[in-house]
């Protein structure tokens, strides 16, 4: 598989996440406000899974700017809390492909494959 | 491993109409600059026949739903506050566009209880106003019992 040129993201910010929420109508508190994010047990509020998703179909449309996108699966590894800077990394082979976005210290967040037009 | 025979669980969610604004919102909260989602010149200038959804998009039409996501919950019986998104999928049939109008029907597939957690099995099949299938999403959702926490 050929690398793909990694994408390095500004670290993440709450806003991002109320920006989110607002627009996928994912309202779980558990991403924008940190006193319910404490009482699951966590340090501060979390991405939605889906946010990073978001990003990573971005990220395959910047790879192949004139490819459709045909399948595209990702398994949620580790929760992201704000401030974390994330980097997109990806290889591809033909019509085949699979991405990783990771943090500054390696810890994947999201892992997955697509397959292109 | 124990296997509870559910597929007769099935949610149909209200007909959704993709706008402009909608997409230029999301596209935006999710970073892009992509200009097929802003101008719909430039969408139909790559080939579209409209502006088009982003890959995730379906997310919208879940939860903006007037029969959403936290319905399908209540239907299976899951408490959101105790839900993990485990996996996504999705197969892309036809691009989605502003202005379609998507009817779309999730189906418990699997529901596998696992030591103290249950795993969900979704598979929700959109179609659009000409009845086509446009899209496939299969999801894996994953509800930790209470006292784990």
């Amino acid at each position: 598989m050929n690398e793909l040129p990694v994408i390095r993201k500004q670290p993440l910010k709450p806003i991002d996440l109320v920006k989110y929420s607002g627009a996928s109508g994912d309202f779980n508190e558990i991403h924008t406000v940190p006193g319910v994010a404490h009482e699951k047990g966590l340090k501060d509020i979390i991405a939605h899974g889906m946010f990073l998703m978001g990003w990573a179909g971005e990220a395959i449309a910047e790879w192949f700017p004139d490819r459709k996108l045909s399948r595209f699966k990702v398994r949620f590894q580790a929760v992201t809390h704000p401030g974390s800077e994330l980097f997109i990394s990806g290889a591809a082979d033909g019509n085949k492909g699979e991405i990783i976005i990771s943090d500054s210290v390696g810890e994947v967040k999201l892992r997955g494959s697509f397959e292109i037009q | 491993m124990t296997e509870i025979s559910n597929h007769e669980i099935i949610f149909d969610y209200s007909p959704f109409l993709i706008e402009e604004g909608k997409i230029r919102e999301f596209a935006k909260a999710i970073g892009s600059t992509n200009p097929i989602y802003f101008d719909a010149g430039m969408a139909i200038e790559k080939g579209h026949r409209a502006i088009p959804a982003p890959p995730t998009f379906a997310t919208v039409i879940d939860f903006w739903n007037e029969r959403d996501f936290y319905q399908l919950f209540q239907q299976i019986g899951l408490d959101p506050n105790h839900v993990l998104h485990g996996e996504q999928e999705y197969e892309y049939v036809q691009t989605l566009y502003a202005g379609d109008v998507i009817c779309a029907q999730a189906i418990v597939k699997e529901r596998i209880e696992k030591k103290s957690m249950t795993f969900f099995k979704l598979e929700t099949i959109y179609k659009n106003q000409r009845e086509d299938i446009v899209l496939v999403n299969r999801s894996t959702l994953i509800e930790r019992a209470a006292a784990s926490e």
